[in-house]
């Protein structure tokens, strides 16, 4: 028994390993190709791996064509209204999807569905008119708009309420909660790792959106990270290093995010429900 | 008589607060998605019905003559195919995946919040470096893929102009970046199972892979329908890969041509918006057959507490 | 639709406090409203481009090749200078976002005050009426002469006798060679006298090693469409026909894929692989067009290995040729502050500017020689040499739906599945079907 147990944790070491090896590789690269000369980061023949030198150079010259400070600022104002938005929003709809009995509710919810079926290629058009109507390209505004409401989120939560044992609302109405109180209250706590993951999802998916904030903020000032990459990109077409400089930059603060929010994984519900 | 019309005031009075938290609760929601998404949805399946005019004037009515077209057109039935393939091929993989990482990561193994991080990885690299890495991997001459393979006798793989292979390079990216996704999804309801459970069937003197068939597996149908759910309907819509590293002059391009990217074609690079937008009605149409066949599968499979 | 907005902050709120008080916690509550409240207004607020002073004018220049725009700032700041109260906010999005952007701002009524155009999409724009006509314009201005410009340029931006765009630039391909490679084989390089022939001896004596001599790969303006009309066939005929069918344009194809056929080049598909191949000194010679200059001079490689000359000839010199303009939308609020955008970028001072600065070729008379002093690593003196044979890339109302129908008819010559010629026929019918649909 024992000497499975070994072999079977052996076993599942070189598993994650192996895999987190080829996980990892397009960010290594990323990162090796940042400190390359051009010439090194085209060369395939022979492969060139490791850079002859580090250059600095070409974070330097990225951040001194360009103004990081803007594009951090406007990604996280972003991410922050659209992380609000959406799980407050997709928490109440989901809740009253997954546990209350109204008119209407299958129906509705299969709206929300639908919406998920659709290829969001087709809303940017109508949306770009929706904002600038509202005279409001270049801003903030702009950028948070189609993130207001989240179908995912709506669905992704009523797949961790409908999971909560039926018990707890009945209790709740015994002590004289009304329904919004047993869910902010009660049922709110619970579903924990499910906002959390919903948080995360919604800053990655606002943070990689490119073609929205490209077309709607036009202006240099109000790019976001990916925009303003995609910007770079389309610069400085064969200067890898640069871009892969530029992206290094772009994407830390959304590896640091989901370092520190991937441990609220680890408490769980150990934490907040544990008397079950 | 009088007793019996009472109780009833009572329950359509309580039940009409219900209706009223349930509307109250979904509003914020229903209605953003019907002003952002659901009037321009009907707008497109409105526009399929005509020859669209430049900067959206001059519509030309034309009843059902982009659909007459569609499905004449070898290109499309091309694209349902490849789309349909390509689902096949991402959504079983990459599923099995990661279970089986998200139980590993949520038993007692040292570095967990290192290798979920590095799991997560592939989500967040910009696109341009994920193609970059992808291309040099494929590369026919000098990827590292092939140099593998010929060190290990074997011949070098057209990984994205061979007709016959570009399908599966392409759904191996697929798979490569949806596995964080999955995995994180997976780990937060694992973590939602109360540990009683556990200790539980521990009492009853299961062993470790019985307890992941009686407790943890049935335990984690919401969210693997939710996955199955999304990761479908996202593959159906796979568009990026393919038009970052299949050009329309590829050969492979017939073999891996997704229906979003020929309904991108069409709208934007050829600006016929009606022609584009049939495409996408078609698509719709069969996403929601499939969905609603998980619906209706739903009551069979997934257990909710 | 601000009603919709409206709608949204208060339900927003409204929850919020809806929310909170049935939890009782009546002490965070109103905290978290008052932020809550504060902050949606200031998303609105933050960063949106109204706060100007009164008088000023700030105009929307969008452009998509960022390389330019550094230049094309200092050429802003000039205009700024000599014009008080006129400001440029240039605004850089790449090439297919770029017509996204613009389609929206057509649909919505809201395009940028001056914008790039290309012969690809002109007609939309101008037979919509979304530019602004610039006849008036052009005849009473003392610093735009249309007479200095190419004239195949000035008439792809005329539609129905009416100017939508004042030229700014324009490109030609050139033939990039491998010196080191040339003079390891004792090859002379390319140069104005070389034939199909030449090209052929030096690509067959050039492919050893894993080199190949020549790179060959499906793409029009940076391939084939070049030999088409050095043989004299052509593409798209004046009474708007393929002329794929055409027998020079077969052999000129047949010429072009024996290259691929026979080994000297490899089968190369993908745009991105182009540019990887030459870099990678697998090919000793190349089709590239003259906008590629910054990315090329930028590696180090490139620039030490390489150089560029005129393309080579059979029954005439040719080279395809393209060039932008700046257009003016035609509902612009600063009609007269965009035109004196536009006539400064289309004077001979702003051409002779922008050539300095190394921006692009600047399309006016004589302003070219002064763009060849601007980059000194390459023979760039080639490209502004092939103007005057140069062959505007061919086009139509709907150029890019036939573009890209030829190329999947062309792709199984290529492979070597189908002759040709078959493959030619194919992508003529194809194309006239399209052509036809106009």
């Amino acid at each position: 028994m024992g000497k499975v147990g070994k072999f079977a944790k052996v076993l599942a070491y070189t598993f994650l390993t192996v895999g987190a090896c080829l996980m990892i590789l397009p960010f290594l690269w990323m990162l090796l190709t940042s400190f390359k000369t051009v010439a090194e980061s085209t060369s395939m023949n022979p492969f060139v791996f490791f850079p002859n030198t580090v250059k600095w150079i070409n974070y330097l010259e990225v951040i001194e064509k360009n103004n990081f400070v803007a594009f951090y600022y406007n990604t996280f104002a972003m991410i922050l209204f659209r992380v609000i938005c959406s799980l407050l929003f997709s928490a109440m709809a989901a809740y009253a999807f997954a546990r209350l009995q109204f008119p209407g509710r299958n129906f509705l919810f299969g709206i929300v569905l639908f919406q998920m079926m659709v290829p969001t290629q087709i809303f940017i058009i109508p949306q770009y008119l929706m904002v600038d109507a509202l005279g409001m390209r270049n801003t903030i505004f702009a950028l948070v708009f189609p993130g207001i409401v989240s179908a995912f989120g709506t669905f992704l939560l009523r797949q961790f309420f409908l999971n909560l044992p039926k018990e707890l609302e009945e209790a709740a109405k015994l002590d004289g909660c009304n329904i919004g109180q047993t869910f902010v209250r009660i049922m709110l706590p619970l579903t924990r790792s499910g906002l959390i993951a919903l948080g995360i999802f919604t800053s990655l998916f606002a943070f990689k959106d490119m073609m929205w904030p490209l077309i709607i903020n036009t202006s240099t000032e109000s790019a976001t990270l990916s925009s303003a990459l995609a910007k770079i990109q389309s610069a400085i077409s064969v200067h890898y290093p640069e871009l892969m400089a530029a992206s290094v930059l772009a994407i830390w603060p959304m590896l640091l995010i989901f370092m520190v929010f991937q441990k609220q994984f680890v408490e769980g519900i150990s934490t907040s429900g544990g008397k079950l | 008589m009088n007793n019996i019309i009472s109780t009833r005031k009572k329950v359509s009075k309580s039940k009409l607060n219900m209706w009223l938290w349930g509307w109250f609760m979904v509003a914020p929601t229903m209605i953003g998605l019907i002003f952002l998404n659901i009037i321009p949805i009907f707008q497109t399946i409105y526009l399929s019905l005509f020859k669209s005019g430049d900067f959206g004037r001059g519509n030309i009515f034309v009843g059902f003559d982009n659909y007459i077209r569609m499905f004449g057109d070898a290109q499309v039935w091309h694209a349902v195919a490849n789309t349909l393939l390509y689902t096949l091929l991402v959504v079983p993989f990459s599923v099995v995946f990661s279970i089986i990482i998200a139980v590993l990561l949520n038993g007692k193994i040292k570095g967990k919040s290192f290798f979920r991080t590095i799991y997560f990885i592939p989500m967040m690299a910009a696109p341009a470096a994920v193609t970059m890495v992808w291309r040099w991997l494929y590369n026919p001459q000098f990827g590292l893929i092939n140099y593998v393979l010929n060190r290990l006798g074997l011949d070098s793989v057209k990984w994205t102009t061979d007709p016959q292979v570009a399908l599966i390079a392409i759904s191996i990216i697929g798979i490569w970046s949806i596995v964080g996704y999955n995995m994180v999804l997976l780990l937060a309801s694992l973590k939602e199972i109360p540990r009683d459970y556990y200790e539980a069937s521990e009492i009853d003197g299961a062993s470790k892979m019985q307890q992941f068939f009686v407790v943890t597996l049935p335990l984690l149908t919401p969210t693997l329908f939710f996955v199955s759910v999304t990761t479908i309907i996202q593959s159906m819509q796979v568009f990026d890969v393919i038009y970052m590293m299949i050009d329309v002059a590829n050969p492979a391009y017939e073999n891996t041509v997704s229906l979003v990217y020929l309904f991108y074609n069409n709208s934007f690079k050829y600006m016929d918006k009606g022609y584009g937008s049939s495409i996408v009605v078609l698509l719709l149409v069969i996403i929601m057959i499939i969905t609603y066949i998980q619906l209706k599968a739903e009551k069979k499979w997934v257990n909710y507490m | 639709m601000k009603n919709k907005v409206l709608l949204l902050m208060l339900v927003f709120v409204l929850s919020l406090t809806a929310l909170t008080a049935c939890a009782g916690n009546k002490n965070t509550s109103p905290a978290n409203n008052e932020n809550k409240q504060t902050e949606a207004p200031k998303q609105t607020g933050k960063d949106s481009d109204t706060s100007n002073n009164k008088g000023d004018v700030t105009l929307r220049y969008a452009v998509w090749d960022s390389n330019q725009a550094k230049g094309l700032r200092v050429m802003a700041d000039e205009f700024e200078a000599a014009n008080p109260g006129i400001k440029i906010n240039i605004e850089v999005i790449g090439w297919s976002d770029y017509w996204t952007m613009l389609e929206a701002g057509a649909t919505g009524g809201s395009l940028p005050d001056v914008f790039w155009m290309h012969s690809n999409e002109i007609y939309r724009y101008a037979s919509n009426g979304m530019l602004m006509n610039l006849n008036d314009q052009i005849g009473s201005s003392s610093k735009v002469d249309l007479s200095k410009f190419p004239q195949g340029i000035v008439q792809i931006y005329n539609f129905e006798d009416k100017q939508y765009g004042v030229p700014k630039d324009f490109d030609t391909i050139g033939l990039w060679y491998n010196k080191t490679l040339f003079d390891a084989a004792k090859l002379s390089y390319p140069d104005e006298t070389w034939t199909w022939d030449d090209l052929y001896n030096a690509a067959k004596a050039l492919t050893k090693d894993g080199v190949y001599g020549m790179l060959a790969p499906l793409h029009n303006q940076e391939g084939y469409y070049n030999f088409v009309y050095q043989n004299g066939g052509t593409i798209i005929t004046d009474d708007k026909k393929s002329g794929y069918d055409d027998p020079k344009t077969i052999e000129a194809l047949e010429y072009y894929v024996k290259f691929v056929r026979d080994g000297l080049s490899p089968e190369v598909y993908a745009d991105s692989e182009r540019a990887e191949a030459l870099q990678n000194g697998v090919v000793a010679m190349g089709l590239f067009g003259s906008w590629n200059l910054a990315g090329f001079t930028a590696n180090e490689f490139l620039a030490k290995n390489f150089d560029v000359a005129v393309l080579p000839k059979q029954a005439k010199q040719a080279s395809i040729y393209n060039g932008l303009a700046h257009s003016i939308a035609h509902n612009t609020e600063h009609p007269e502050e965009a035109w004196k955008f536009v006539e400064y970028l289309g004077s001979k001072e702003g051409q002779d500017k922008q050539a300095q600065l190394g921006v692009a070729i600047s399309a006016y008379e004589g302003a070219a020689d002064l763009w060849v002093s601007s980059n000194t690593t390459f023979n760039v003196k080639a490209f502004v040499d092939m103007v005057k044979y140069g062959v505007i890339r061919p086009y139509s109302n709907t150029t890019i739906v036939w573009e890209d129908k030829a190329y999947e008819a062309l792709k199984s010559a290529f492979g070597g599945k189908e002759s040709v010629e078959a493959a030619a026929k194919k992508a003529a019918a194809a194309m006239n079907q399209s052509l036809e649909a106009e």
